[in-house]
């Protein structure tokens, strides 16, 4: 095959196998050539995190000579679907087929002697080994005394099947030392080395400049033609029309569309990816005008180098803002460096006026500031503790007690009383969080902050994987608690989520406010163009 | 995709979300079960050794008592190890460190200094040697287990040099009656210590601010950071009582031998994280309870002692403790279902990849 070689002209030797036919391992990578990829399906496949259902009743058919994408947002479950086809996760139920086996207990090691290969997000390659023994790693070649290694024909072959990829590297060059994009394809020689015929791609261009991903998908193509079967996730609109043959788009963990190529159109692609969320939702309260409310929050100059620099906000008291802002914008790490999670370099941080100085989360809490982390399994819930002190985890210092004993009847009924206020439906307080669903968990880290009876809160992605239904119910309390007279900040990579429910929005860009919208300015497009950093051309 | 990875290893990939609900409500009932084992094993223990050993029978409710002795340095290191373990570290320099208490409070003694007086300064040197432990951890986020098998070293070699060749022996007979050998009736003086000690500890661990912090970072450190727990603060308290405690283990040996050696803590170390272990305190932190621990310390000694008592070599009784520890860790382990299904499923994946062959092979 004739692909534009990745290039970097300082690469060292070349052994001449690789670069003419037909010697030994040539003649191998030939064989491989010729050799056919299997049907392989995913039936009824669930599965569910902790609670949170990441996959319903999903249904796919990789087909052998066919480029077949998962298109869908991020937390679709585009990766979950590919991980359970490769058998780093099991599902929770439905069943593998590969060919005419029903595939079960399918782990990554049994998946690829049946010839099935994810290729990850992150390249996995083992960084201070060479290219070649990355490549052969478990199949090492051995030499004449068998117990030795035949480095050179395993570099020959590596060579090989480099070029198959359309990679000219050294072999024996230390992993370490390639680009992600090389990397990549390293991996995906690895998965012809191994003799797998169904390989999936878990978004692979992300990380990719558009030369690079043009070259990734000359490879795709190749493979294509000799009868491979590839699945592939991507998010970008145009990636998934140029390359696919067929769409399978994914919608909040259930498949919404799975259809070839041929027969959709980007129109119907953009409806089927965003769906629901496309068509306006109506606001969660009226537009609410704080000017007169008292300023609960005032965020003067903060910084911390790279992150953010210079972040001035207020919020008043009754008013929702919106931090709106790409991931990797900042916005995180604003949230935390004023919870005083992180260090800030300067500025200053005011509660209700009151001006705080060595901000520690405890610092805050105690002064009316709590913040609900983007990440609810890392840093929320305590996932194998009941909901009742996962509920009174907050407010530890203020336990009612006797002397130095806490007293469990007031714990409860404090716990009771919280989790009834957010409605989170449980069997008992007893109960530990983690067999509660991922909105339920939400509401009781909402229970949580407000049993601190809170001044202001930060709520970041507060709907992250959480069902459907459960995503209005948070948007309702969040709008409730504002009417109460809580002042509200609301962090969301969704942009129709704030336009929905905050009176104003201040857009982050880079680390830094790029524009600032007020009551009915607030749109998904004023928003959208703002996040990409359309003001900058 | 947005989930955590963290979560990953938690989920249990292999049943319904119903079914999941129903076995997490009665994992949370697992720690109770475990306690009750713990109890019901212990009194089956006595009943065995009373009805069948007659030496033991013959040593009386006084003397039964009275074996405590043998065991309760362990015990008192356990209480004080529990709480580092709760919090999800480790802390391997408490043997060395009872050592260090031991020749500090004789040579002190030595020197002319007031027996008590000597012993709380000894007690003083053990709570700086744990905030030292805990200063390290804490401050320059050294992995617990590289900090204390360092410390350990030091503690133990500072104790051989103040110690000399012949560390000093023959204490004050009131020092030998209150630390060591002496009785309230038929109770031992070292049994109402730990007992007071033990009494703290639990309702530390189950009723008090400071207990809740602990567990909470044992279950998920960064999580009790966000939630406005101070870890660093309360991480310093359990490596500060850890070595305070460790220091009233090396008192009660020096009490009891009426003597004081640089050695004395060598053996007491693996014991203690065995009982904790044993107690049904989870190694990387948060599940467990203090009352475990405590009933564990009483388990394990008796069964040593009883076995003793019967004849058997120290070998054997070693022997037999593994053998309990294994076991009990088994069951344990059969009393987590999840567990069990985990284990279901490496069977089954092992099975699997041995069956397949290999795609397209040549």
């Amino acid at each position: 095959m004739s692909l534009p070689l990745p290039v970097s002209t300082d690469m060292g030797p070349r052994t001449e196998q690789s670069l003419t036919g037909p010697g030994p391992s040539a003649r191998a990578v030939q064989d491989q050539g010729e050799q056919a990829g299997l049907r392989y399906e995913g039936r009824n496949l669930e599965k569910s995190f902790d609670g949170a259902r990441v996959l319903s009743r999903v249904t796919v058919s990789f087909a052998p000579g066919e480029v077949h994408t998962i298109a869908g947002e991020n937390g679709a479950g585009k990766s979950t679907l590919l991980k359970i086809m490769a058998g780093i996760y099991q599902p929770d139920s439905g069943e593998l087929w590969l060919g005419d086996e029903r595939l079960s207990g399918l782990s990554p090691r049994s998946a690829q002697h049946r010839g099935i290969y994810l290729v990850p997000q992150e390249p996995a390659l083992m960084q201070s080994l060479s290219v070649a023994e990355n490549l052969f790693v478990g199949i090492l070649r051995r030499g004449r005394f068998r117990f030795n290694v035949d480095w050179a024909a395993m570099r020959r072959e590596a060579s090989g099947y480099l070029q198959r990829v359309g990679l000219d590297i050294d072999p024996s060059q230390k992993a370490e030392e390639l680009s992600i994009a090389q990397q990549q394809l390293v991996e995906c020689a690895r998965a012809l080395v191994h003799r797998c015929t169904v390989i999936f791609f878990d978004e692979p261009t992300s990380p990719l400049t558009a030369t690079e991903a043009g070259r990734l998908f000359e490879v795709l193509r190749a493979l294509r033609s000799q009868g491979y079967t590839l699945g592939f996730i991507s998010h970008r609109l145009d990636e998934v029309l140029a390359i696919s043959d067929r769409v399978t788009v994914l919608r909040d963990g259930a498949m919404v569309m799975s259809r070839p190529r041929a027969e959709i159109d980007r129109q119907e692609l953009v409806k089927a990816m965003v769906g629901r969320e496309l068509a306006a939702r109506e606001r969660v309260r009226p537009h609410f005008d704080a000017s007169g409310g008292k300023e609960m929050l005032a965020v003067e100059d903060l910084t911390s180098q790279p992150h953010f620099e210079a972040i001035s906000f207020s919020v008043r008291a009754g008013e929702i803002l919106g931090l709106a802002g790409l991931v990797g914008s900042g916005r995180t790490e604003i949230a935390e460096t004023i919870f005083g999670l992180r260090r800030a370099d300067r500025g200053t941080v005011r509660v209700a006026g009151k001006l705080l100085g060595h901000r520690t989360p405890r610092v805050c809490i105690d002064a009316g500031l709590v913040y609900l982390p983007e990440d609810r399994g890392r840093h929320g819930i305590f996932a194998e503790v009941e909901v009742e002190r996962n509920v009174t985890a907050g407010i530890i210092p203020r336990l009612q007690r006797v002397g130095p004993i806490l007293k469990p009847s007031a714990e409860r009924a404090l716990a009771m009383q919280a989790t009834a206020k957010t409605a989170v439906r449980m069997h008992s307080l007893g109960t530990l969080i983690k067999a509660l669903s991922g909105g339920n968990q939400q509401r009781a880290m909402l229970s949580r902050w407000l049993l601190a009876e809170p001044q202001v809160a930060i709520f970041d992605e507060p709907t992250r994987g959480v069902d459907v239904g459960a995503k209005d119910d948070i948007y309702r309390l969040i709008a409730q608690l504002a009417n109460e007279g809580l002042a509200c900040v609301l962090i969301s990579s969704e942009l129709n989520e704030l336009t929905v429910t905050c009176d104003r929005v201040l857009a982050i860009y880079e680390g830094h406010v790029v524009g600032e919208l007020r009551g009915p300015e607030v749109t998904d497009a004023a928003l959208g163009a703002l996040v990409v950093g359309a003001h900058l051309k | 995709m947005s989930l955590p990875a963290s979560s990953v290893p938690a989920a249990n990939p292999a049943a319904s979300s119903a079914d999941r609900r129903g076995r997490a409500v009665r994992a949370g009932r697992q720690e109770t079960v475990w306690v009750v084992a713990l109890v019901a094993l212990l009194a089956g223990l006595l009943a065995y050794f009373v009805l069948a050993v007659p030496n033991f029978r013959a040593l009386g409710a006084s003397g039964v008592l009275g074996l405590s002795e043998q065991f309760l340095d362990i015990g008192v290191i356990a209480l004080g190890e529990a709480l580092v373990i709760f919090a999800g570290e480790i802390d391997l320099s408490t043997g060395a460190m009872s050592s260090l208490a031991g020749i500090v409070m004789a040579t002190l003694w030595q020197q002319g200094l007031n027996i008590w007086l000597a012993t709380v300064l000894a007690l003083v040197v053990a709570g700086l040697g744990g905030l030292m432990n805990g200063v390290l951890v804490t401050r320059f986020s050294i992995n617990s287990l590289l900090v204390t098998l360092g410390t350990q070293f030091i503690f133990s070699s500072v104790a051989t040099a103040v110690g000399g060749n012949t560390p000093p022996y023959n204490f004050p007979k009131s020092f030998v009656t209150l630390a060591g050998t002496g009785t309230i009736g038929p109770v031992p003086n070292q049994l109402v210590t730990f007992a007071v000690i033990a009494v703290v500890m639990w309702l530390l661990m189950g009723r008090s601010r400071y207990g809740r912090g602990l567990v909470l970072i044992g279950y998920n450190r960064a999580a009790a950071r966000y939630t406005g727990v101070n870890v660093e603060r309360t991480l310093l308290g359990a490596f500060v009582a850890c070595g305070l405690l460790a220091g009233v283990a090396g008192i009660f040996v020096s009490g009891y031998y009426n003597a004081a050696r640089d050695d004395i803590g060598d053996s007491l170390l693996l014991p203690a994280i065995t009982v904790v272990v044993l107690g049904g305190v989870d190694i990387f932190g948060g599940k467990g309870r203090m009352s475990g621990v405590i009933i564990a310390a009483f388990l394990l000694g008796f069964l040593t002692q009883g076995l003793l008592i019967r004849g058997d070599s120290s070998l054997t009784a070693t022997m037999v403790t593994g053998i309990v520890l294994v076991l009990c860790l088994v069951l344990k382990i059969g009393l987590d279902r999840r567990a069990g299904v985990h284990l279901k499923e490496l069977v089954q994946r092992r099975f699997s990849a041995r069956r397949a062959p290999l795609a397209g092979g040549p």
